[in-house]
This record gives structure tokens, sequence and C-alpha cells, in this order.
């Protein structure tokens, strides 16, 4: 439609007068706006609370259905584990929603996990040094929670270590390769000694000369990485092959299962 | 003796360095601690009371020193099974002797092992007691038996109390006769018993 152009005076008045109906127009849009996305936040808010009081038996002891719930939060944009004591979780009051609308039940289960993995991590640090894959510690958990238990899996173990942050702990998730670990002492870990980690993931052991053939190190860098890795525990030497070999203790763990039957 | 279930290695039997002495000593320390469950759950299992360190095939001149009844009865039980638990045949791997020792010596701290008597030099002895019962243990279980069977105050032959068909299904049934007269000897010490006749004929009174 060809709109004919006000002329004369009384086209200033049209468009104040157009320009003002639609800014009201658009207030009234706005708040209608907020009222039904206000009236959905409560909905969802009462929904999600009845759901996880009518679930928190399944988000418990269900691994899948609680991995579900979590990455379903964090679609969301509620972290479900901003807990009373991370500050300023969106104002909320002094707990976090989460806590408000689960009644911690879901907290809690990370919370005694985590009283698990650090206990787990306490038991081998004296074989481990202090470094253990994140595989292991769940076995250990799941081997100690026999009867009754639910199944955990390691995405609960790395939440579960989350939970610890807030204490200012040392427990810590590492990458080593493509592995998580779970690092329960202060220590960091150079470039060198994560690349022997890593090589070690292969075969269970490396010695120097591997580490010299496929990292094209020389040496004493390789005799140093190594000799640091045992300093700190993290590797057993074994001294009655050709060359020593270093070996890492997460897999004495794994040889039960391939050596369980002897003969 | 019924032992013909294989003993269930753990897994850190299986892992090489395990039988290498650990530089760290934190890590030594676990692996001591390994070990030392390794050789109680060992010998309760196969039920060796002595323990030989030296294995068969490394010559053994300290035989001659030890009396002739110790040998034979180390001799035979560590043909038959003593000899895979400081040796791992499939990883090829071996405790030393004195990495074994020391071991022992972890085990005699916790009062779970004890070189056999007539060795008194310092590093004992080949042969060790292995206490997965301590003397006490086994006097409590003997006194118990004795309890439930109402033969307090009557007289039992030592020989009875190992061999005789009245303890069969008891756990002291067939247990060494030296660690016996360990274990009553504490019965003794505590009153509670009292021993008297000739080296092979030697009777037991309880009270």
């Amino acid at each position: 439609m060809s709109s004919r152009k006000g002329v004369g005076l009384a086209a200033f008045d049209r468009s104040r007068l157009a320009s003002a109906q639609y800014a009201s127009h658009g207030s009234t849009l706005r708040s209608t706006n907020a009222q039904a996305l206000e009236t959905q936040l409560s909905v969802f808010r009462s929904l999600l609370q009845q759901f996880s009081t009518t679930h928190a038996k399944d988000i418990r002891s269900n691994p899948t259905f609680r991995a579900q719930f979590a990455r379903m939060c964090a679609a969301i944009g509620v972290d479900p584990l901003a807990s009373s004591n991370t500050t300023g979780a969106g104002g909320s009051g002094s707990s976090s929603i989460w806590a408000q609308l689960l009644g911690r039940s879901v907290n809690d289960f990370y919370f005694e996990l985590a009283v698990r993995v650090v206990e787990v991590c306490g038991e081998t640090r004296g074989e481990n040094g202090g470094l253990i894959e994140v595989r292991k510690v769940r076995e250990r958990v799941m081997r100690g929670r026999m009867e009754g238990g639910g199944e955990i899996t390691e995405d609960d173990i790395l939440r579960a270590v989350g939970t610890l942050k807030p204490l200012g702990s040392a427990y810590s998730i590492v990458r080593v390769g493509s592995k998580p670990y779970i690092r329960s002492v202060p220590k960091e870990l150079n470039t060198d000694q994560s690349a022997v980690l890593e090589a070690v993931q292969v075969l269970g052991y490396v010695s120097v000369s591997m580490l010299m053939d496929n990292l094209r190190w020389a040496r004493p860098r390789a005799q140093t990485a190594v000799e640091d890795l045992v300093g700190e525990g993290m590797l057993w030497v074994d001294k009655q092959s050709e060359e020593c070999e270093y070996w890492s203790p997460g897999f004495m763990l794994e040889s039960e299962e391939l050596g369980g039957v002897p003969g | 003796m019924s032992q013909s279930q294989p003993f269930p290695f753990p897994r850190e039997y299986f892992f090489p360095p395990f039988f290498t002495r650990q530089t760290n000593l934190t890590t030594h320390h676990a692996q001591l601690t390994k070990w030392s469950s390794l050789i109680l759950s060992y010998c309760r299992h196969h039920r060796i009371f002595k323990l030989p360190l030296t294995p068969p095939d490394v010559t053994t001149t300290t035989t001659t020193t030890t009396p002739s009844a110790t040998t034979t009865t180390a001799a035979s039980t560590s043909s038959a099974v003593g000899d895979d638990l400081f040796y791992n045949r499939k990883i090829n791997r071996r405790l030393s002797l004195s990495d074994t020792r020391e071991v022992i010596d972890f085990l005699r701290k916790d009062g779970r092992a004890e070189y056999v008597s007539g060795n008194d030099k310092e590093g004992g002895g080949d042969v060790v007691w292995i206490y997965w019962r301590t003397p006490e243990e086994w006097a409590s279980l003997v006194e118990a038996w004795v309890d439930e069977t109402a033969q307090k105050g009557s007289v039992l032959t030592l020989y009875e109390l190992t061999e005789g068909e009245g303890t069969r299904g008891t756990e002291f049934h067939g247990m060494d006769p030296e660690l016996l007269q360990k274990a009553l000897s504490v019965l003794v010490k505590r009153g509670k018993a009292q021993i008297f006749g000739q080296e092979d004929s030697q009777g037991v009174k309880f009270f």
C-alpha cells in the first residue's frame, strides 16, 4: 500500500501520537509477557519440586536417570551442585534453588559419595601417590556398596569431587591423556610427567628407552621424568626385567580381572 | 589336610614391581603391608605354620644348623606349596631373600611372625613362624574347645589335641605340635592349664 505522506503541521501530531501508542502497546505486551513467564516459572518450579520429591529415590538410585536429570538442569541453567556454601547463587535466599527444590536429597547423595571418594583416595594414596583413575575410584566405591546400593557412574564421581571444592581441599580432576584422574595431593604434574603417565596407560608400564623411542626424548629427560614420578609414588619400579620398567599402580587394580584366575 | 583348592592370589601378585623393593618410602610401606597380608592369608589358606624363607631350588646350606625335625616338616610343606609364594612363575618375578626378610621384620613388629628359635643371631634363621593366629589366639581357641566339650579337669595328651578324633573339625586339628606347645604355655602362664610328662608323651590338664 502506498502510504500518503503527511504534509503540514498535523503530520507532527500524528507521528507523536503513533509513537506514544506504540510505546504503550509495547509496555503492555512486555508486562503480559513477563507475567506469563513468571507464572511459567512458578509452575515449572512447583513441577520440578514435585518431580524431584516423587523421583528422589530414582534420582539417588538410578544413574541414567540421575545423569539425565543433571543434564536437564544444566540445560535450564540450574547448577545441581551449587549449594548453600557457594556465595551469590542467584540471590535466591541463603541456600541454592536446588537445595530448596530438592530438599537436599541430591546434594546429600553427592556429599555422601564425596566422602567415599575421599576415603578411597586416602586408602590408596600409599600405593599410587595420590593420583587415581576415576574409573578405579568408581570400581572401589561400587565394591564397597554391594548391598542395595544403586549404580554409580563416573559422571557422579566427577560431580562428587566438584562438591569438595568449597573445602579448599586438594581434590581435583586432572586429565591425563583422555582419562580423568582424581588428584588428592597438592601436586602439579609438569608436561613431561603427564606425557609419561599417558604413555603408561598403553601397556601399564614404560621404560626409559621406550620413552626415548616414542617421545624422542634424550635419555636424561626420560630418566628425570620417570624418577620424579617414582619419587612421588605414582609409579612402581620393576628391576627384574632387562631394563627397569616403571609400572602404574592403577594397573595393579586392573590385573585383578586379567589375572584373577591363576593357572 | 584338605587344601586342594588353589590359593586365590591377590591382584598385586601379578604386578611385576610388587617383587622389587620400592624406593619411595610411602610406596614401600604400602608394598610391605600388601606383602604381609598376602603371606598371612597364604599361610592361613595352606595352613602353613612354619614358613621356610629360602626357596627350595636355592642351595640350602643352613639346613644342617637347624634341627632335623624342623627341616623335614619345613621341606615337606615348602616343596608342596610354599614355593610359589615368593616366586610368581607366570610373570617370572621373585622376591629376593633380603626383601623377604624385610617383610618378615615388618610382620614381626606386628607380632605376626617370629624366627624359629635356635637362630638368635641378627637376621634370624631361614624358617619363620607365621602367626596367622598368634599363640594367644590359638590358646583361646583351645580353651574355648575344652570349655565347650566339658573337659576341664581332664587330662589330654598333646597328640590327642592335634591328631585325635575329638578335635577333628576344630581349627587346631593338625596344627604344628611346637606351636601348640607355645599356645599351651600361654594358658599355663595364665594358670589355666598345666603341662607334664616327657618329650614324646606330654599331657596337659586344663583348669
